[in-house]
């Protein structure tokens, strides 16, 4: 890997979470006409409208009130808060921890279960099992989040008792209250993670079973445990690493319909908080560190994937 | 188009999709006059009605019939989402098909740019939209519009750009053809397949992600009788009457698996070497 | 003593949605120890389905005959479990594919793919196979033996992974040895190189061999005995020696006609000096400068080539070599330095190419499959360049009967057309533009040597009744010989020789020439 390589990396993850900024800047403060129209209502009285105007600074120039928040961003001061006047960023980045718990739950809960279904499916491909496997993952792929939880919600939380329907305890404080608060939300999480990359893994299995080299390979006599596991599993398994970075997108947006649904306060709740009351600085720094938390995800699969597919020259 | 229609017929994905399409389609058109019941006439008596002679799927906490809902909801459900997807997948295909016939510099800024915007997630950017321009069904629809526009490009990017290497595109290049003939008469057509196919199987995405956005209450806003503003407004009373939540999240999920099973059939029956 | 193949009365159907195929029928085949046989076969033949057979390793569709049989020695090979044949394969029967890069994992390291073998058949250690691999890989001629078992397919040649698979396959003196079209994926000099070391092995070892080709001509000097197969049938078999000389088979003769000699001319007029197009100081570069990356070398160096008015210039090389690059820069395709002067004329760059430029040099690309627009129909594709150059919609069906084909061809879309046809409406494209040159860019490559005689007879025939010249690019010496007034040979970007055709009979030539004459030896008989 050369330095070049690396470089190039990091000024591709800067320059995406500098249009993040941007976008995101731009949408939430520079789209309104009148931000303070938009955050206050229309009844708003004047001098309410310009105390906020100050506040913000909604009066600078649009460039000047986005190096404002962006110098903010840099030295750490996600702005304080309309709703609380607490400082924006403590409140979310640990929010952020608890999200990342759920996330991270989520995707190992994904790949334990995705890779062998889509593999199977593969390897059984056209019969019973294969069909029944695409059936239920064409549905996953077709519930959005807030039906698979509430669905979830009904049977096993209120009509069959099984797990609290709803809250959240930290692991710090009480594992095995925490692992029951956590498993419905997960559940649901990977749901439809689960449903989207077994598909994939099955596609590409089926592409790397049908290859010359595997072909090859069995020609050589050697045993078909040999073979799938010495040969299949890499080929098919590389692919999915970029799909996985591509599937914590759809995971950040599950993660914010569930932690509303199951009442977890995790960023995504802390988002729609915000929206719901307007609180500007607060859907600036949430939007912001969510988006910033994809594109690293995005980038360290990259590289993850650049440095184990030997056929990508690093230059 | 004729032709096309048949060999979608001829895929199992087609067929069904073709038959659920039609459904949905007649849902929207006549819905309202299907409804037995006016959507949004209460009935304080008849409340948390089980499914049964009276009410088919039952009625929710106001007494309201759920199939008349239902049948009517299909009009705000899916021909916004629909209009969204084709408007930011036109828009999108643009942007795509510029960028890979211009090339060099100019492709890879845009590239790098479609990627970077890519990396805020489409339910957060519709979010971010929404709680700008405000609530409502219309700002909801074009936040979706919007949050397509940067994945459909580079689709179309990346099919345009496979399409240019084609030796075809150099023979024109070598008769001298204008960039604006090759682009519209000899690629296009070739473009054109693999995104309408890719577009259809967005709507199911943008149903979907409508139908969250009023769950969350930012998208449609009641009385309107959205599918999935009723799954939100029913969660409340999901004890007393689960079968209100039911209902919409299966039609939701029909819709969308409709769109899936299209866009599967349409990519059999738009290549043109598939021929039996 | 048994054969160590034998395959009696076996016929072999495809079951597909538009029915059943009859791929083999009634194949009898036999090899003896110590013997190779050659299988030739078109496109289409069954050839490879034949080795998919033997090596029992059919699609899903398939379907054989009760009757048929497969012997390899004294083991019926379709009685054979899953579980017996995994024991045969690599160890009693091993096959050598037609692609070195898609026969080897790319994510494995090749000294894994070449020890499991041997691990797996030899009951070796780990270290022993290692030791013994680089042994085997020291024995095809690979250099460097050890370096080469830690790296990755990706980072060997061509040449390299196919000398990889044939050791793996010699690794377990197995009885029979499949070569699958070897050489058809390498350069000419690469596949000599291989042909010379098949030769060795076969000698030291004396392993039976079925070698499956299109190539009649190298088949003819690589086997003992040539089995010929027609859509599935084997029409004749014979001893090499006699097959080219005396074919008695309909079909062998058509393929031995089609073979190209290079003492058989079929073009005999001469050409005046009169120059058409000359290009000199020609560089073409394909990228520029890039962020953090260096500079690409060009593509060519600065060469000079020039064509006369109606001429066939051959030009030959092996991949690499530039020789499309030439193609590319002369039709506007590359960016070039250098000047082109076309009928005197002046051409600076790309952007000076006007509409009687292009109309005056025309092009013909290798890929048939890619070269037409498919969604266009033949009569849009044609309508085109009458369009464009002055010509008349409504000779259409002319130029279509031009190059032999129907009419009625021109309501139909390119995928309805086999490779040939639609290298045909190609070259009806060109020709609607009446053009004075027509650069022909390895058109003949991905066309079997019967249909390539066809299209090379239509060329001919289009040239003396237009006076068209034409650039014939390509890679077949012989072929070139048979057609071209002059030759330039090329060789990393480089022209190494430009020469008159009896010049090149001389042997007065560059060493390199030399070399690529000898790879490329003229067909026995």
């Amino acid at each position: 890997m050369s330095i070049a390589w690396l470089l190039r990396r990091l000024l591709t993850v800067l320059y995406t979470l500098l249009v993040v900024s941007i976008v995101v800047f731009g949408l939430t403060q520079l789209l309104p006409a009148d931000a303070a129209v938009t955050l206050l209502g229309e009844n708003a009285t004047p001098e309410a409208l310009a105390a906020v105007r100050l506040r913000l600074g909604l009066n600078d120039p649009a460039w000047l009130q986005y190096w404002h928040w962006l110098s903010g961003l840099l030295r750490g001061d996600f702005g304080t808060s309309m709703r609380t006047d607490q400082p924006v960023g403590p409140t979310m980045f640990i929010a952020l921890s608890r999200s990342l718990l759920l996330g991270g739950l989520s995707i190992a809960v994904m790949l334990v279960a995705a890779i062998p279904l889509g593999m199977l499916a593969a390897l059984r491909r056209g019969k019973a099992a294969d069909v029944v496997s695409s059936l239920i993952s064409y549905l996953g792929v077709s519930l959005p989040e807030f039906v698979t939880a509430t669905l979830l919600l009904i049977v096993v939380a209120d009509q069959f008792q099984l797990l609290p329907a709803t809250g959240y305890v930290a692991p710090s404080e009480n594992l095995v209250d925490s692992i029951r608060h956590l498993i419905l939300p997960v559940a649901t999480v990977s749901l439809i993670l689960v449903a989207h990359v077994s598909r994939m893994v099955r596609s590409e299995t089926i592409d790397v079973l049908n290859s010359d080299y595997i072909r090859a390979a069995r020609l050589k006599g050697l045993p078909p445990r040999i073979v799938l596991m010495r040969h299949v599993l890499r080929n098919a398994l590389l692919p999915t690493i970029t799909i996985v970075a591509l599937d914590v997108g759809y995971l950040l947006g599950g993660i914010i319909v569930v932690e509303e649904i199951f009442a977890i306060p995790g960023i995504g709740r802390q988002l729609i908080v915000a929206i719901t009351t307007r609180d500007l600085p607060s859907i600036q720094a949430g939007a912001m560190i969510m988006a910033g938390t994809y594109a690293i995800a995005n980038t360290l699969a990259d590289m993850a994937y650049a440095m184990i597919d030997k056929r990508i020259r690093y230059d | 188009m004729t032709d096309t229609l048949r060999r979608l017929m001829h895929t199992p994905q087609g067929v069904l999709g073709c038959a659920l399409l039609v459904g949905l389609v007649l849902a929207c058109l006549f819905g309202g006059a299907a409804a037995p019941y006016q959507p949004e006439a209460m009935d304080f008596a008849g409340r948390f009605a089980a499914p049964g002679i009276k009410h088919w799927l039952g009625a929710d906490q106001l007494g309201r019939d759920v199939l008349s809902r239902l049948l009517v909801g299909a009009r705000s459900t899916i021909p916004l989402a629909v209009a969204a997807t084709f408007s930011g997948a036109a828009a999108g295909a643009c942007v795509g098909t510029l960028s890979a016939y211009l090339g060099g510099w100019w492709d890879e800024a845009i590239t790098r740019t479609i990627d970077a915007v890519m990396a805020v997630p489409h339910l957060l950017l519709a979010l971010i939209l929404v709680s700008t321009l405000g609530k409502g069904s219309l700002n909801a629809a074009f936040a979706i519009a919007i949050s397509v526009v940067p994945s459909m490009a580079r689709v179309t990017r990346s099919v345009a750009l496979a399409v240019r290497q084609q030796e075809y595109i150099k023979a024109a290049i070598a008769r001298g053809e204008s960039g604006s003939w090759i682009v519209l008469r000899e690629m296009l057509p070739n473009v054109a397949a693999p995104v309408i196919i890719e577009a259809t199987i967005r709507v199911a995405f943008a149903v979907m992600l409508f139908a969250t956005l009023s769950f969350l209450g930012l998208g449609a806003q009641p009385p309107a009788s959205e599918w999935g503003l009723m799954v939100s407004e029913a969660r409340r009373f999901m004890h007393q009457a689960p079968w209100v939540i039911v209902a919409p999240s299966l039609a939701i999920a029909a819709t969308a698996i409709c769109f899936n099973l299209l866009g599967d059939g349409l990519r059999d029956a738009l290549n043109p070497r598939d021929e039996r | 003593m048994s054969p160590a193949l034998e395959i009696r009365d076996y016929v072999l159907d495809y079951v597909t949605r538009g029915g059943t195929q009859r791929v083999l029928q009634s194949i009898d085949l036999a090899i003896s120890a110590g013997e190779v046989v050659g299988l030739v076969g078109e496109s289409g033949s069954g050839k490879t389905s034949l080795a998919w057979a033997i090596m029992r390793s059919l699609p899903a569709n398939a379907r054989e005959a009760p009757a048929g049989r497969i012997r390899l020695g004294d083991t019926d090979l379709r009685a054979a479990s899953a579980k017996a044949l995994e024991t045969i394969r690599g160890r009693r029967m091993s096959m050598v594919f037609q692609d070195p890069s898609t026969a080897l994992n790319p994510t494995l390291t090749i000294g894994r793919q070449v020890t499991e073998v041997l691990v797996r058949h030899r009951g070796l250690s780990e270290r022993e196979a290692w030791r013994e691999a680089i042994r085997a890989l020291e024995h095809v001629d690979l250099r460097h033996p050890e370096a080469l078992m830690r790296r990755y397919p990706h980072q060997a040649s061509g040449g390299e992974k196919q000398r990889i698979g044939i050791a793996t396959a010699f690794a377990c003196r197995p009885e029979l040895i499949v070569f699958d079209e070897p050489t058809t994926a390498l350069d000419v000099m690469t596949g000599a190189r291989i042909l010379e070391l098949f030769g060795r092995l076969r000698q030291e070892t004396g392993v039976a061999a079925l070698y499956i080709s299109h190539d009649l001509a190298l088949v003819s000097r690589v086997a003992d005995r040539v089995a010929i197969l027609q859509q599935g049938a084997i029409v004749e078999a014979a001893p090499s020696a006699t097959i080219f000389r005396h074919p008695r088979h309909d079909y062998t003769r058509r393929l031995v006609a089609a073979v190209p000699r290079p003492e058989q001319r079929l073009v005999s007029d001469q050409v005046a000096d009169d120059g058409l197009l000359t290009a000199t100081n020609i560089a073409v570069r394909y990228q520029r400068k890039r962020l953090f990356r260096t500079a690409p070398r060009p593509a060519t160096a600065n060469i000079a080539i020039d064509v006369r008015r109606g001429e066939i210039l051959g030009v030959v090389g092996e991949s690499g070599s530039g020789k499309s690059s030439i193609a590319r820069a002369l039709t506007g395709l590359a960016d070039y330095t250098g000047s082109i002067a076309l009928a005197g004329r002046r051409i600076g760059s790309a952007g000076d190419m006007d509409r009687a430029y292009r109309r005056a040099v025309q092009i013909v690309f290798q890929h048939p499959d890619s070269s037409l627009n498919p969604r266009q129909t033949v009569a849009d594709i044609l309508s085109r360049p009458l369009r464009l150059y002055g010509g008349d919609v409504s000779t259409i069906p002319s130029l279509l009967e031009e190059v032999r084909l129907p009419a009625a061809y021109a309501r139909r879309y390119p995928h309805q057309l086999s490779g040939g046809e639609k290298q045909r409406v190609a070259i009806a494209r060109a020709f609607a533009a009446k053009p004075d040159l027509i650069i022909c860019d390895e058109i003949t490559a991905p066309l079997d040597v019967s249909v390539q005689a066809s299209v090379v007879e239509l060329l001919l025939r289009l040239r003396a009744a237009n006076g068209t010249a034409y650039m014939f690019i390509t890679h077949d010496l012989n072929l070139v010989q048979q057609v071209a007034h002059r030759i330039a040979v090329m060789r990393n970007g480089e022209i190494v020789d430009l020469l008159g055709i009896d010049d090149l009979r001389s042997g007065n030539v560059h060493p390199y020439t030399r070399e690529l004459i000898a790879a490329s030896p003229a067909p026995v008989g």
